[in-house]
C-alpha cells in the first residue's frame, strides 16, 4: 500500500488559497492471449505526487514522479508559482471556494496484488476451454486486465483521505463468419470492482459466459441486416447505460455546460418522459454498493449522489468546487483525476437511468415491429446530445415476439428528443463498468440502466 | 535520482544478473509545460516532471514486460525481477525477438527547451483572434503545451538510440452558438516545433473555425440516396485509421481476419491512392526515430498507386506470419495529393456531402461502416448548400478507396499527418 508522505506537508500550504496535495499509485496488469499466442504479458506501475493551488479564479498544478517528502515540497512550490503566474496575467479576481466541513475518509479497500503466473494460468485455462469446445471459431482472444488507483489526498479545506479503486476483468472476444460470409465478432467483459482474487476464484466460473457468448455468436451467424429507419426499439440495459453516460451524462458535466452544451438552457425543463429518472451515484446505488464506488473526490469533497433528471425534468449538473460556486449549488464529489500527474476534472461515477415498473417480457410483447438491442461495441455523443451507438447484438421483434438476430448496425438520435419517446421502463437493471471514459484523461466509470421502449434511428446496412 | 545513463546501466546489469537472455529497455525523462483554457477563459498552468523505465525481457523464448516510474536502484531491481518472473510464467514462442545490433545513434528534433512566456502569448493571441474574428465560437477547451523528452533506448544486442525532442502542441474543442442555434463540437489540433507563426496560421485552424460557424445554418437532407462524399483531411485521417486497423494491423494479420490477408502486391485501391507512414518526412513534427522493437525507423508505403505494398506489422507478428515487418511503428500518416483543386472537386459533384467528422461504430472486420456525418455540408449541383443535421452515411472502407473520384491538390499539414481532401462515390447518405 502507498505510504503517507504528504500529511506532514500541510503546514507548508499557503494561507488564503485552496490547496490540494495528492500522492497516488496506479497499477495495471495485462495478459492477452490471441489465438493462443501470448501477445501481452505486462505489469505497469506509476506513482508520484501532485499539488494544485487555486488562487483568484485560476489554478496552478505540478507533479513529480517521486514518492518522497522532498518531491511533495517541490510540487507545492511549483504549483503555487504557476497559480501566481496565471493570476498575474489573467486577474480574474474570483473568491476562494466556500468552505466545506473538514474530515477524514477511511480506506475503503486494500489493494492486493496477484502474481503474473496466476493471471497467465487463468487465461490459458479459459482459452483452452474455448479452443477445445468451439474449434469452429474463426478466432478467439482472452484478455485479462486488472487495474487499480490508490490515492492519499490532503486538502487545505475539506476532507483528507486514503481511497482506492481496484477493478479486474476478463474480456472474451469470439469471431466467426455469417452464413453469407460477413465476418462477425462479439465480446463480453466479465468482472468488476475488486482485486482479481476477490472476483475470480476459478476459471470455470466464466465458462457459462463463454457458452452464452458463443450461443449469441451462432445466432448472429444467421443474422439479417436491420431495416433502416425511425423505429420502435427496446434498448437493453447495456445500451440505456451507455445512453445515460454518453448522450446525457457528458452534456450535464458543468464544464461542458459552460462550454456550450445543450443542457445549459434546459435546466429545470422537461428533457425526457416522466418515466425517466437519471442519477450519477457516488458509492451506493439502489441499496447496494455501486459498480465503481467513489467515496471522496480529489478536491476533498465527500462524494454523494447527483440527481440529473427527476421524472423527466433536468434537475442539475455534475460539478467540481469551482463550477458548484458558479451555479450556486453544493459540490457532490465529481472532481476526479486519473493519474498522479493529472489534475481533477469533472467526471461521472456511476451514471444510470433508474428502473421502472414494467416487465421486460411485457415490453417486448408490446412491440409490433421493431428491435430488441442488447449489446454495443462503441458509443459517441455530441454536446448537442446527438448520439451514435454501434449495436453488436440485437433481435427483430415481430408481433410481440423475438425473431432473428441482427448483424452489426448503429442507432442514433438526439438524447433530449429520444428520451421523450420513452413509454415503458423495465423493473430490472444492468450495470457495466469495464471501460474507460475519455475526456483529456481516461477514467474508470460505471453506467447502467433498465430496458427502455423508445424510438430511434437505426442504421440498417 | 540517478542520471539517465546510470539508470540504463543499472537496468542492464540487473537484467544480466536475473538471467535475461535478451532484453530491451527505455529510460525516459519528460517535462511538460501546459496551459488550459476552459469555457473560453484561461484556467490552469501545469508543469509535470515524469520519468519512466520500460523493460521487455526474454528467457527460454518466453517474454515479459514491465513499466515503472520508480527509478532508484532498489525499485529498478524489483521491476527487473517482476519482468523476468512474468517471462518465466509466459508461453515460449520462437517468434519473440528484438532488432539485431543497429549501432549507436543520437537524434535531436524540435525545440528542446520550452519558451513558456511566448507559448502563453501565442495562446492569448489565438484566443483574441477567435474572439474578434469568430465571435460565434464558444471554446469548450483549449490545451497548449510543450513537451521536452529525453529518451535512451538500449538492448542486449548492442543497439543504443538516444533521442532529444521538444515539441509544442495546440488542441481545441469548440462549437458555434447563435441565439438558440448550436453546432456539433469540433476538435482541431496541430503539433509544431517552433512558435514563429501565430497559431491561427497553423494546420487548418482558420478554415475549421469558419466551417463550424457556417454549420449554424442547416439544410434538410431528404430521404436516402447514393452520392459522393468529400472527406476532409480531418475525417480522412480517421477513415484511414479504421481501414488500417481492420486490414493491415498486427491483430488482424495474427488472427487472419483481414480481408487483405492475401492481397499483398495486388490492387486494393484506386491508382490515385498512395498512403505512407513516414516519420522522417520533414512535414512531420518530431517523428519516431526508432521502432518499438529497436530498429531505426524507415518510411514506407502501405498502398502505392493503389497497390498494397506493406502490412503494419511488428517484428513479432512478422515472424509469426512470414510477412515483412513494417519500416516503423508510428502512425505518421501521409497521403499523396492529387491534381484537382478543392474548388473544382466540389464543382464537379452533382449530389453529395462534405464529411467534416464521422461519428460511427467501429467498422466491422469486412469494412462496413455506418454512422453520423458530423460537421458536414450538403452539396448539390456543384454548390455547398448548407450544413446537415441528423444525417447518416454508410459504406464499406475497402470499396470506398476503390471508388475515388478525385484527390485534391491542397493538403493540410498538422505536424502529425499530411492529408488531402478526397472525393469518393457510392456512399449511402440518409436524412431523417
Amino acid at each position: 500500500m502507498l505510504e503517507d508522505f504528504i500529511s506532514g506537508k500541510k503546514s507548508l500550504f499557503t494561507t488564503g488559497v485552496h490547496t490540494e496535495l495528492r500522492a497516488q499509485e496506479n497499477k495495471q496488469r495485462r495478459v492477452s492471449l490471441v489465438q493462443g499466442n501470448l501477445t501481452a504479458n505486462a505489469r505497469l506501475e506509476t506513482a508520484g505526487v501532485s499539488a494544485r493551488v487555486y488562487k483568484n479564479g485560476v489554478y496552478g498544478f505540478s507533479s513529480m514522479a517521486e514518492c518522497t517528502g522532498a518531491a511533495a515540497e517541490t510540487v507545492l512550490k511549483a504549483a503555487t508559482e504557476n497559480a501566481l503566474f496565471m493570476d498575474k496575467h489573467i486577474q480574474k479576481g474570483k473568491n476562494i471556494f466556500p468552505p466545506i466541513a473538514a474530515g477524514s475518509m477511511p480506506l475503503n479497500k486494500e489493494i492486493c496484488d496477484t502474481e503474473q503466473k496466476q493471471y497467465i494460468e487463468f487465461v490459458k485455462e479459459v482459452d483452452a476451454y474455448i479452443s477445445e469446445k468451439y474449434p469452429n471459431l474463426a478466432s478467439r482472444s482472452v484478455i485479462l486486465s486488472a487495474d487499480s488507483m490508490e490515492k492519499i489526498i490532503c486538502t487545505s479545506d475539506g476532507y483528507d483521505g486514503h481511497v482506492t479503486l481496484p477493478r479486474s476483468y476478463i474480456y472474451l472476444f469470439l469471431n466467426s463468419e455469417s452464413t453469407s460470409g460477413v465476418p462477425l465478432e462479439l465480446y463480453q467483459p466479465i468482472g468488476g470492482y475488486g482485486n482479481f482474487d476477490d472476483i475470480f476464484k476459478d476459471p470455470s466460473q466464466v465458462y457459462a459466459d463463454v457458452d452464452a457468448l458463443y450461443e449469441k455468436l451462432m445466432q448472429k451467424r444467421e443474422g439479417v441486416y436491420a431495416e433502416a429507419g425511425y423505429k420502435t426499439v427496446v434498448l437493453g440495459g447495456i445500451l440505456s447505460g451507455m445512453l445515460a453516460h454518453e448522450a446525457v451524462g457528458h452534456t450535464v458535466e458543468a464544464d461542458l455546460v459552460l462550454g456550450g452544451s445543450v443542457a445549459g438552457p434546459a435546466l429545470h425543463k422537461q428533457v425526457a418522459s416522466e418515466l425517466v429518472t437519471m442519477v450519477d451515484f457516488a458509492h451506493t446505488a439502489l441499496g447496494e454498493e455501486a459498480p465503481l464506488p467513489v467515496y471522496l473526490d480529489d478536491e476533498g469533497t465527500p462524494a454523494e449522489d447527483a440527481v440529473l433528471i427527476q421524472d423527466g425534468i433536468l434537475q442539475g449538473y455534475m460539478n467540481n468546487r469551482e463550477s458548484a460556486e458558479h451555479f450556486g449549488v453544493k459540490p457532490q464529489g465529481n472532481a476526479r483525476a486519473y493519474g498522479f500527474s493529472d489534475e481533477p476534472l469533472i467526471r461521472m461515477r456511476n451514471t444510470a437511468v433508474l428502473p421502472g415498473e414494467d416487465k421486460l417480457e411485457d415490453i417486448i410483447a408490446s412491440v409490433e415491429d421493431g428491435y430488441y438491442l442488447t449489446n454495443t461495441n462503441n458509443g459517441q455523443a455530441d454536446t448537442t446530445g446527438e448520439f451514435m451507438f454501434g449495436v453488436s447484438m440485437g433481435y427483430e421483434i415481430k408481433n410481440g415476439k423475438l425473431g432473428r438476430a441482427i448483424l452489426d448496425t448503429t442507432i442514433s438520435g438526439v438524447a433530449f428528443d429520444m428520451l421523450k419517446t420513452v413509454d415503458m421502463v423495465s423493473d430490472n437493471m444492468v450495470w457495466s463498468s469495464s471501460g474507460f471514459c475519455g475526456k483529456k484523461q481516461p477514467m474508470p466509470v460505471g453506467m447502467g440502466g433498465p430496458a427502455l421502449r423508445c424510438k430511434v434511428m437505426i442504421g440498417g446496412r | 535520482m540517478e542520471d539517465i545513463r546510470s539508470i540504463a546501466q543499472i537496468t542492464g546489469e540487473a537484467l544480466k544478473q536475473e538471467g535475461a537472455e535478451k532484453a530491451q529497455y527505455t529510460v525516459t525523462f519528460k517535462e511538460t509545460h501546459e496551459f488550459n483554457v476552459d469555457g473560453g477563459e484561461f484556467s490552469l498552468f501545469r508543469t509535470l516532471f515524469d520519468n519512466s523505465l520500460s523493460i521487455t525481457a526474454f528467457k527460454n523464448q518466453k517474454k515479459g514486460s514491465a513499466f515503472t516510474n520508480k527509478l532508484d536502484a532498489a525499485a529498478i531491481a524489483g521491476t527487473v525481477k517482476e519482468c523476468l518472473a512474468s517471462a518465466d510464467s509466459g508461453i515460449a514462442d520462437s517468434a519473440y525477438d528484438i532488432a539485431p545490433n543497429q549501432g549507436k545513434e543520437c537524434f535531436r528534433e524540435g525545440s528542446y527547451e520550452p519558451d513558456a512566456d511566448k507559448l502563453f502569448e501565442r495562446t492569448r493571441e489565438l484566443m483574441e483572434e477567435i474572439r474578434t474574428n469568430h465571435p460565434k465560437i464558444v471554446m469548450e477547451q483549449m490545451i497548449v503545451s510543450h513537451v521536452k523528452c529525453h529518451t535512451l533506448y538500449q538492448n542486449t544486442n548492442g543497439t543504443e538510440f538516444e533521442y532529444f525532442r521538444g515539441e509544442y502542441s495546440i488542441s481545441m474543442m469548440y462549437s458555434a452558438h447563435e441565439g438558440n442555434k448550436t453546432t456539433s463540437f469540433f476538435g482541431s489540433s496541430v503539433n509544431t516545433d517552433n512558435l514563429d507563426k501565430p497559431f491561427i496560421e497553423l494546420g487548418s485552424f482558420a478554415k475549421d473555425l469558419c466551417d463550424v460557424e457556417a454549420q449554424l445554418t442547416t439544410v434538410p437532407v431528404e430521404g436516402k440516396f447514393e452520392g459522393v462524399a468529400v472527406l476532409t483531411p480531418s475525417s480522412l485521417g480517421s477513415f484511414i485509421y479504421s481501414a488500417v486497423s481492420n486490414f493491415v494491423a498486427d491483430s488482424v494479420i495474427l488472427e487472419k481476419t483481414s480481408i487483405w490477408l492475401d492481397k499483398l502486391n495486388t490492387k486494393v485501391a484506386d491508382e490515385s491512392i498512395t498512403v505512407s507512414i513516414a516519420p522522417t518526412d520533414s512535414r512531420i513534427c518530431c517523428g519516431e526515430p526508432f521502432t518499438n522493437d529497436g530498429f531505426k525507423s524507415e518510411d514506407y508505403n502501405i498502398i502505392e498507386d493503389g497497390v498494397l505494398k506493406s502490412f503494419m506489422l511488428s517484428l513479432y507478428v512478422a515472424n509469426k506470419s512470414g510477412f515483412e515487418r513494417a519500416g516503423n511503428s508510428s502512425f505518421s500518416l501521409i497521403m499523396k495529393n492529387g491534381n484537382t483543386p478543392y474548388a473544382d472537386m466540389i464543382k464537379n459533384i452533382k449530389k453529395g456531402i462534405i464529411v467534416g467528422r464521422f461519428s460511427g461504430g467501429n467498422p466491422g472486420t469486412n469494412g462496413d461502416f455506418s454512422g453520423i456525418a458530423k460537421n458536414s455540408f450538403l452539396i448539390e449541383d456543384g454548390e455547398i448548400k448548407g450544413a446537415v443535421s441528423e444525417t447518416m452515411i454508410n459504406g464499406n472502407l475497402a470499396e470506398m478507396f476503390n471508388n475515388v473520384v478525385a484527390v485534391s491538390k491542397e493538403t493540410v499539414e498538422d505536424g502529425n499527418s499530411v492529408l488531402p481532401y478526397i472525393a469518393v462515390d457510392k456512399i449511402v447518405i440518409s436524412g431523417k
